[in-house]
């Protein structure tokens, strides 16, 4: 709006005409442009709103996939209490990204500082080490995860070399989980890109008075890079926790769709994924999907809160 | 003569001309099944062949891997879309026909007398004739004579042998071989060897009245037995156990050569012997001889099922009647959906077979003789029981619980899924 502006005014300064409101444009700008809309309004309406009533609606009902759902109140709800199942998927799910977030920020960030430094051939490294993200989440990166992690898989063949025996780390039911959070934190490609934008924002004059008085790159880091970033860690910190609560494909391949060994890798989204389709309990995987908006909902008002405490904004 | 030619045209070109007045009397109907390319290459030319016999039938394909199967099969089912012929099974034949989304067959053409009763009745939900079974196959122990040899053991005599034989066996292999080898791959991921055990034990896992018909030592004799055989060497460790259950037939033990035994459908030997690259036996279940009865049973290894909501339901029932009843169609097939259950077409085929799928034909018709009964389709909810058995079998193997515990854990949660 603001470079709207500044335009009008150097027009009005060259006498030039004023440009025309939008309530000028003629009646076919504004089909065009409805008609240039409407792939997105369909989809608006057809794939996100639409269902998103329609699976608020199901969830209060018995509902089968098979057969009409019925009205059954608030007993989905009341029956997640006393589900086992969904608590340990809860517990697995936390784990999962109160370790694998973290991990995954500092990875991306020291990288991030990494790159900054404008070593050459920058773009390349960048590329390179952005190119996890791009693969991460894919089904193939997940059957590969299978092979390096399991008994015979490369992972052990690494750890002989050193005579150290290996074990199946994705098919015991104690270190499965880890093998996922490793997946995660190596797909920090898109924070630390972000991370790298943010850097670049740093004013330059900050570390050369800093080195003036004398402070260390380590004391540089704490004492400028990061109060300065804290904004873009707080945006990180709780785009990546929303996307990590939503994750499915790795577990759900790895574990071949059980989310075993016994439930190790029960993520919720993939609990939601069995009961809805597998066990026909459509109405209560309904709910579960509310529940889980529920959840992200609270865990990021929360972010929010506490950001007060750590995020500095300089203005 | 013009019409039929007219009419063969638009057979080869589904969704010609709509407006074509010779047509008018063409009709497409879905068919929808699950399994390997091969499967899917196969049946394209059943389907072929069915289209020039009947050139204004065209058949719609429809297929996905197992995995995603019956996840389709249910949204399609939701959205009032199911496909004419439906290829079901045992696990959620009553699933469907429950809820009154299959037609009966005997209110449809279809010639079974070809077919056994028993065979029959395998198909049949409160009394409707919602799926005929496409063939049978019984569960039996693949055998590698080498790794015996190897092992300086001697492969039991399958008629008499006992569980504690089958126990003493795989332990022999595991130290005859110095562990190279082991004896047997865990069974306790699917529940049909303790099928097998209960019908031993004059029990049934699902009992006619569609209940848990099972006792909880018969569940713990079943789980401890595995995890003795783990602790004896003669089962892998646990984890190794979870990643070979889930590498599937090309993975399991016989077929990678790293155990001398595993349980599966005599329909799979040929696929696994094809991977192991050696001539593989199939053994009766142990137990059979000193039980209370018999526990061996011949499973239909698939249905073909008429949705209730099909518009064409007479088309849907010629097709069905042609993929159980042609021979032309069992030539094609062979023992793909198990050994036939039409026994003329059986006959016909048995000529036919490749070296391992005539061993799997002699076991079911050798093994035939001793079987008591068929097993009653299985109650709604049973699809989740293999999603139970696995996790259950799991926490047993890791000695999360004991198989005391892991038997009642397996009872409440299968009473409950079937409730």
């Amino acid at each position: 709006m603001t470079a709207l502006n500044e335009l009008r005014t150097m027009r009005r300064k060259r006498g030039e005409p004023k440009i025309a409101a939008v309530s000028d444009l003629r009646k076919s700008d504004q089909r065009a442009a409805l008609a240039f809309l409407a792939p997105w309004f369909l989809g608006l309406f057809g794939i996100t709103l639409i269902p998103l009533v329609a699976s608020l609606a199901l969830s209060t009902t018995d509902y089968d996939l098979l057969t009409s759902p019925t009205f059954i109140g608030l007993d989905n709800f009341t029956a997640m209490l006393t589900d086992t199942r969904l608590h340990e998927s809860l517990r697995v799910t936390f784990l999962y990204v109160v370790t694998g977030v973290p991990l995954q920020l500092v990875v991306a960030l020291g990288l991030a500082v990494l790159l900054n430094r404008g070593l050459r051939g920058m773009t390349f490294y960048r590329s390179v080490f952005y190119l996890p993200s791009l693969l991460g989440s894919s089904v193939a990166i997940a059957i590969l995860w299978r092979q390096v992690f399991g008994e015979e898989g490369l992972f052990n063949a690494f750890l002989g070399l050193f005579g150290i025996q290996g074990m199946g780390w994705v098919s015991h039911p104690d270190t499965a989980l880890w093998t996922l959070v490793l997946l995660h934190v190596w797909t920090f490609g898109s924070p630390m890109i972000i991370f790298l934008a943010g850097l670049r924002q740093i004013p330059e004059m900050y570390y050369e008075a800093a080195s003036l008085d004398g402070a260390s790159p380590w004391r540089q880091f704490r004492s400028v890079t990061l109060p300065l970033l804290s904004p873009i860690v707080f945006f990180n910190l709780v785009m990546q926790v929303i996307i990590a609560f939503q994750a499915f494909t790795q577990a759900f391949v790895v574990s071949n769709g059980t989310g075993g060994p016994s439930d190790s890798t029960l993520f919720y989204t993939l609990y939601l994924y069995q009961e809805g389709f597998t066990n026909l309990r459509m109405g209560y995987a309904a709910a579960m999907a509310w529940v889980l908006v529920l959840i992200v909902l609270v865990l990021t008002a929360i972010n929010f809160w506490a950001s007060k405490f750590w995020v500095f904004y300089e203005d | 003569m013009a019409v039929t030619l007219a009419a063969c045209g638009s057979a080869d070109s589904p969704g010609g001309s709509p407006t074509g007045s010779d047509d008018g009397d063409q009709v497409t109907i879905t068919f929808a099944w699950w399994g390997s390319d091969t499967r899917q290459q196969i049946t394209e030319e059943v389907i072929a062949a069915f289209e020039a016999e009947y050139p204004h039938i065209t058949v719609e394909p429809d297929f996905t891997s197992w995995d995603s199967y019956f996840e389709r099969l249910n949204v399609a089912a939701a959205g009032g879309s199911l496909p004419d012929v439906i290829t079901q099974q045992e696990r959620f034949l009553a699933e469907y026909a429950s809820r009154g989304l299959l037609a009966d067959l005997r209110e449809l053409d279809i010639a079974t007398d070809k077919i056994d009763p028993s065979v029959i009745e395998s198909g049949e939900v409160d009394g409707a004739f919602v799926g005929i079974a496409t063939g049978v196959s019984s569960h039996a122990l693949v055998a590698d004579p080498a790794i015996f040899a190897e092992a300086g053991v001697d492969l039991p005599d399958d008629a008499t042998w006992s569980w504690d034989d089958y126990e003493a066996v795989a332990t022999a292999i595991a130290e005859g071989s110095g562990g190279t080898y082991a004896g047997v791959q865990n069974y306790s991921f699917l529940e049909v060897v303790l099928k097998i055990m209960a019908r031993q034990n004059g029990e049934e896992v699902f009992t006619e009245d569609g209940e848990l018909g099972v006792s909880a030592e018969t569940v713990e004799a079943w789980f401890q037995r595995s995890v003795d055989l783990m602790e004896a060497g003669a089962e892998p460790s646990a984890s190794v156990s979870t990643e070979v259950n889930a590498a599937g037939v090309e993975g399991s033990l016989p077929a990678t050569g790293q155990g001398a035994m595993a349980w599966f459908w005599s329909n799979q030997l040929d696929a696994i012997q094809s991977a192991a690259g050696r001539d593989l036996q199939l053994l009766r279940p142990p137990g059979e001889a000193d039980g209370v009865r018999t526990g061996a049973y011949l499973y239909p290894t698939m249905y073909y099922s008429v949705a209730e909501s099909s518009p064409h339901p007479e088309e849907a029932a010629l097709f069905v009647d042609f993929l159980i009843n042609s021979t032309t169609a069992g030539e094609l097939i062979l023992v793909d959906r198990g050994l036939p259950s039409n026994t003329e077409v059986r006959e016909a085929i048995l000529p036919l077979l490749s070296d391992a799928d005539r061993v799997g034909a002699d076991f079911v018709a050798a093994i035939e003789d001793t079987i008591v009964d068929g097993t009653p389709v299985p109650p709604v909810g049973a699809g989740e029981t293999t999603q139970i058995t696995q996790r259950v079998n799991s926490d047993v193997l890791f000695g999360r619980i004991t198989p005391r515990e892991a038997a009642e854990r397996w009872l409440d949660e299968v009473g409950a899924a079937i409730s």
